[in-house]
């Protein structure tokens, strides 16, 4: 009976409700944090924005990361009147360069741009910064879990720290129990941490070199009522990456 | 005391007939008076209850800021073409007079000039004789009046010549700054490249909000027209000094004349002596100026012109809803007394019924004018709602007469039993749709709360002019056919027909017989209809409402598509400068606005001016101190052709940067300066430069040098003076922009909010900017915020009176039965109705509106007369009299309730959508308590009667 009773505790102590309830935000949000903790990547994605006169574009384009993210190279593909173009992010985006290949001439972006829409979407250049920004920029606290998109999920509340420079109050996120993929985050205004901007759907998880990855993303600007599409064709992760891959000389070849 | 009062009455009919018809002549003739007091506004903000702080402030500011109510026209064409029109327009609408009270003023004038006359024939009365001819002056003055103070359709390029550097932003002035250093063309080309480059790698949000595309665009613009006329002038083609000097002006202040991006319409504004209050000069305006353009167009066969803006459209909105209420009455009077002549074959007593109804309606506008004063764009419905419910009071009397006489009564015996077997019906009827439609008065929107005051005593005016009026021209009738029958010495009865309906009470006895069928079919198809009335959704599209195919309403979309500038803009009104200029900067910060406009676009700050000084300063010593060169020599050409070279990177670097961020306006005019580059064979004009350059150097050379002669001192003398460092004060700024921005004591700044994408493409943007607005300030207006607001108090109001109806119309039920089962079942169709009704409008396509959800209370009133006059005749024949009830007062049901059909049907026909929304849901409502009466109630009868049967 005794034996019984002990296999039952311990049966409960290691189901993953019980260790959950010992989570906290903080835990939970560096549990993210490490899905992105990979130190290099490459990707095909494909993106779908809608033009100020209503019109959807769609660009295919390859990226590369390394430094966790620190360091980002975008080379666009199609269509063919892009094709070449890219962009150069290092220091978290915070420096920006961009090639143009009808002219061969590499441009200087400034360092505000980070908050500024990238390249026609509803994705900030800093949306699509490091993985440790959810870290370094807010606090994390835990509210009651919730079923989101078909999952049980963490509800976290992150609040940003008072040194920080991000562009959003506060981040209101669910993240994904069995994986610790942020499944939808709400992102509010800079200002008003009542207002919410945009809203970040992510789906077709799939388990890509070990790492549960969204291959598809959706980013619902609230103010605009716009919306942009992200689909990743192909990842691939702990990819070996030249450093020379991301200098302005290189952006040119 | 009911009985009584019916009697008497039935009395009087009977035997005072000619009496009663003169005490309601006379009665017309004071409605009649009145109702010619009533005014109509079609403003949505006056829907608001009052006191609203909405209406409040748009009121102010359509009284105060007669430019924020302005009439627009909108002119399409090729530019040349449209921009001469435009020209050609402007002076035209200023001399535009007001003729329409130049008769009466006249003969007001006539008459004093007479008594001038008279007195001039007697001593001492040049005092009298001073005063009317002062008053003769005023009158005068008073003719012939100027429609319009002012017509808008250029920039203010005066005041920017003398304070452009000063409005400036410290950042673009250090961005740009350059660009005014060097009037020589080489110099202007290198500086102009070189704030390029600044601008867009240090700034790469430039071009990527609203209004940083704008000045991106115009910034091109001003480039294209640049090169296009070094092109001209490199070919040896004569440019005047004044085209020369006109590139000059573009670079430094844009494009002068209001231009859309495509340059294939334009805009001006022609700012009224009047304001939207003046409804007949807003009438007498709009078709003045439309006049005028109409004209105009006869000598320009390419261009297109028609007017919008706030006072056009105000204009069309009351004109047509005014013709579509016209004929949509006509069509309704004129189906509504075929009807009656077919089902009661007889055509003079449907005659009677409809001029009783006419009269009715002269005493419910009446009525309304000594209630509310002016009619709104819900209460302006309320002729042909009153139409389709009044006529059934006549249907009732004419029915029960006909019916009674047809039995053999005398006429004072068939008017006393009419009196008092469908008068009763009548009154409670009548009572509980006049109780149920006078309890949206609790409503706090003026809309609903007018509507319900309006419709409620309108049809208890109707009740009246029918109890007094009707019924004595009936009696007339009636004697001259008996008085015809006794000289032919016909003794056979007057009226031997018996128009009753059996097909009705035949099916009713058969419903009512076999009630388990009829409870459980009724059950079953409530549950459809409920289902399908869960999914109804709610129309936020304000422009569904509105009149379809108007011009001026369809010019708005034009705006929008042309300049990518929603008509359906906010408004605040700032106390001071500063706070204009600060709820300015909050808006802009939004991401729901495009740009907003206010005085502070042409006032900055003292301290943004302090700020900008040493710039201005730097600025204005540069280009002081640079030599102007006489010419362009060929030996310049390799730092031309440098520049222009670089020149061309840099907009094709805009061009893709513009592609990838989806800014099509920066991306089209690129594609007009280097070429599109998808498309080899679209025209680089920089590069024809080029090569002109390359094999015509001295053809070039001394075409630039010409050029450069008219072009480079003008450059600098237009610089230097637009480098003024003196402060800008509120006094400086020219009249026009002063009226646009302030009221006339100068102390209400007024800021206007323009929404990044359409309001109404779904109801989550419209609240996100009211919401933003609000935000903001608690003092914004404007369609957004106003609609927003109608939506949110309508529903409410709407669901508060449904409920309240329900509960007063039980209670008044119950005191009309003192039987509460009679009351509730008397209840029971109604209630199934409702239901039928949203279901039935869900499943023919329609949705709920501000318009039509004013419909459930309403239907409530309307639809409980038919249950009531059921149980009414039930309770009155007895037990098993059903097949009696359903042919005699069944069919009088059935009239009702398509006539009633036809008038609210007739709105479907409506120009103006928002009443045909109303009219078809009514029509489905009238339809489905009609047929929740006649199927659901006899089956409820049956049952009763089956328990009846067993207790006894």
């Amino acid at each position: 009976m005794k034996k019984i009773m002990i296999l039952g505790l311990l049966a409960f102590l290691l189901t993953p409700g019980s260790f959950s309830q010992e989570m906290t935000g903080e835990d939970i949000i560096q549990k993210v944090n490490d899905l992105f903790n990979f130190d290099s990547n490459y990707s095909k994605s494909k993106m779908t924005i809608v033009t100020t006169s209503g019109q959807k574009r769609t660009f295919i384009y390859e990226s590369w990361s390394k430094n966790k993210g620190e360091k980002n190279l975008v080379r666009y593909l199609e269509p063919r009147r892009v094709k070449g173009q890219a962009v150069l992010m290092l220091n978290n985006a915070d420096d920006i360069w961009m090639y143009f290949p009808r002219t061969q001439r590499v441009r200087k972006l400034a360092t505000h741009a980070k908050k500024q829409k990238m390249q026609g979407s509803d994705f900030s250049y800093e949306d699509m910064g490091s993985g440790d920004a959810f870290i370094k920029n807010f606090t994390s606290k835990r509210l009651k879990d919730e079923k989101m998109e078909g999952y049980d999920c963490y509800k976290l509340e992150l609040t940003r720290k008072p040194d920080s420079d991000t562009s959003y109050s506060r981040l209101i996120m669910w993240v994904i129990k069995e994986n610790f993929v942020p499944v939808v985050i709400d992102y509010y205004d800079e200002h008003d941490p009542t207002l919410l901007q945009k809203r970040l759907i992510q789906s077709d998880i799939r388990i890509i070199d070990g790492i549960p990855t969204a291959m598809k993303m959706v980013m619902i600007n609230k103010n605009d009522n716009s919306q942009t599409e992200m689909e990743l064709l192909e990842v691939k992760y702990n990819i070996p990456l030249d450093d020379r891959m991301f200098t302005e000389r290189e952006l040119k070849k | 005391m009911r009985d009584k009062v019916l009697k008497t009455l039935a009395y009087w009919h009977a035997h005072h007939p000619w009496r009663m018809i003169l005490v309601v002549l006379l009665l017309t003739l004071i409605f009649a008076f009145f109702a010619e007091q009533l005014k109509v506004t079609m403003r949505w903000s006056d829907l608001l209850p009052t006191g609203d702080k909405r209406t409040v402030q748009f009121n102010k500011i359509i009284d105060e800021f007669t430019s924020a109510t302005s009439l627009v026209v909108v002119v399409q064409g090729e530019e040349s073409h449209i921009k001469k029109f435009a020209e050609d327009l402007a002076p035209r609408i200023l001399n535009a007079v007001d003729t329409s009270k130049n008769a009466s003023l006249q003969k007001k004038i006539d008459k004093i000039r007479k008594k001038i006359d008279q007195l001039k024939t007697k001593e001492k009365n040049e005092s009298k004789i001073a005063k009317l001819q002062s008053e003769i002056k005023t009158l005068q003055s008073q003719m012939n009046k100027k429609l319009f103070k002012r017509v808008d359709y250029k920039t203010e390029v005066d005041f920017l010549r003398n304070h452009g550097l000063m409005l400036l932003k410290e950042e673009d002035l250090k961005n740009t700054k350059d660009v005014f250093m060097d009037p020589n063309i080489t110099g202007l080309l290198f500086n102009i490249n070189n704030s390029m480059e600044k601008e867009y790698v240090g700034q790469e949000e430039s071009i990527s909000t609203r209004e940083k595309e704008d000045n991106a665009v115009a910034f091109l613009d001003s480039i294209q027209n640049l090169v296009l006329k070094l092109q001209k002038a490199t070919r040896g083609q004569n440019l005047s000094k004044e085209e020369v000097q006109a590139v000059a002006d573009k670079l430094l202040f844009g494009e002068p004349y209001f231009l859309s991006y495509d340059k294939k319409a334009l805009i001006l504004t022609a700012v009224p002596n009047f304001t939207m209050m003046d409804l007949d000069l807003m009438v007498t305006g709009t078709d003045a100026v439309q006049g005028i353009i109409d004209d105009l167009l006869k000598n320009y066969p390419g261009v297109k012109a028609g007017l919008t803006g706030m006072i056009a459209v105000g204009r069309d909105e009351m004109v047509y809803s005014e013709k579509s209420l016209g004929y949509t009455t006509v069509i309704a009077v004129i189906a509504i007394l075929i009807l009656l002549m077919i089902s009661f074959r007889m055509w003079v007593a449907p005659i009677f019924a409809t001029f009783n109804l006419l009269v009715g309606l002269i005493w419910a506008v009446g009525t309304a004018a000594i209630v509310v004063g002016m009619l709104n764009i819900m209460t302006q419905m309320m002729a042909v709602i009153l139409l389709g419910l009044g006529i059934d009071f006549s249907i009732h009397i004419i029915s029960g007469f006909t019916e009674r006489r047809a039995a053999g009564d005398n006429i004072a015996e068939a008017m006393e039993k009419t009196f008092l077997k469908s008068g009763k019906g009548i009154l409670t009827a009548a009572l509980t749709t006049a109780c149920a439609f006078l309890t949206m008065v609790i409503s706090h929107s003026r809309g609903m709360k007018e509507m319900g005051l309006v419709t409620g005593l309108g049809l208890l005016a109707i009740l009246f002019a029918t109890m007094l009026f009707l019924p004595s021209m009936l009696v007339l009738r009636e004697r001259r056919i008996d008085k015809k029958r006794e000289k032919k010495q016909d003794l056979k009865h007057a009226v031997q027909r018996d128009i009753s309906f059996r097909f009705l009470g035949k099916t009713s006895e058969l419903l009512s017989k076999h009630y388990i069928f009829t409870i459980l079919a009724s059950i079953i198809i409530s549950f459809i209809l409920i289902w399908s009335g869960s999914k109804i959704s709610f129309d936020h599209n304000y422009m569904n409402l509105e009149p379809k195919g108007l011009t001026s309403v369809a010019l708005q979309d034009t705006v929008q598509e042309k300049f990518d500038l929603s008509m359906d803009y906010a408004l605040v009104l700032a106390d001071s400068i500063e706070e204009s200029r600060e709820l300015s900067k909050k808006y802009r910060e939004l991401g729901t606005v495009a740009i907003t406009e206010d005085i502070s676009l042409y006032l900055p700050s003292p301290e943004q001016q302090q700020k900008r000084i040493p710039l201005i300063r730097e600025i204005r010593e540069k280009i002081r101190s640079t030599p102007i060169k006489k010419s362009v020599l060929p030996s310049d050409f390799p730092v031309l052709r440098r520049e222009l070279e670089r020149l061309e990177m840099n907009i094709m670097e805009m061009q893709d940067m513009a592609y990838l961020g989806g800014q099509d306006k920066v991306e089209n005019k690129c594609k007009e300066i280097v070429g599109d580059p998808e498309n080899p064979n679209s025209r680089n004009i920089i590069r024809e430069e080029l090569q002109f350059l390359d094999e015509n150097i001295s053809t070039a050379a001394k075409g630039l040098s010409e050029f450069q002669q008219n072009f480079a001192p003008y450059f600098q003398a237009s610089v230097i003076k637009m480098s003024s460092t003196q402060p800008i004060r509120l006094d400086d700024l020219p009249v026009t922009i002063l009226d646009r921005y302030s009221n006339k004591k100068r102390d209400q700044f007024l800021v206007t909010v323009f929404p990044v994408g359409n309001i109404w493409q779904n109801a989550e943007f419209l609240n996100r900017f009211a919401d933003d607005l609000e935000r903001v300030s608690d003092r914004a207006t404007g369609m957004p915020v106003v609609f927003r607001a109608l939506i949110k108090i309508i529903g409410r109001d709407g669901r508060n009176a449904v409920l309240l109806t329900l509960v007063i119309v039980f209670l008044l039920l119950l005191v009309d039965y003192r039987n509460a089962g009679h009351a509730l079942i008397a209840m029971i169709p109604l209630a199934l109705g409702i239901f039928w009704m949203v279901g039935l409008m869900h499943l023919v396509g329609m949705k709920l509106s501000i318009m039509n959800v004013m419909g459930l209370p309403m239907i409530v009133g309307i639809g409980v007369d038919y249950g009531v006059h059921i149980i009414h005749r039930w309770r009155h024949e007895g037990r098993g009299k059903i097949r009696i009830v359903y042919s005699s007062t069944g069919k009088a049901i059935l009239l009702t309730s398509l006539t009633t059909m036809l008038a609210f049907g007739s709105l479907v026909f409506s120009i103006w959508r928002g009443f045909g929304q109303l009219g078809g849901a009514l029509f489905l409502g009238v339809g489905a308590c009609f047929l929740t009466s006649v199927i659901i109630l006899p089956g409820i009868i049956g049952i009763i009667e089956r328990k009846n049967r067993e207790t006894c």
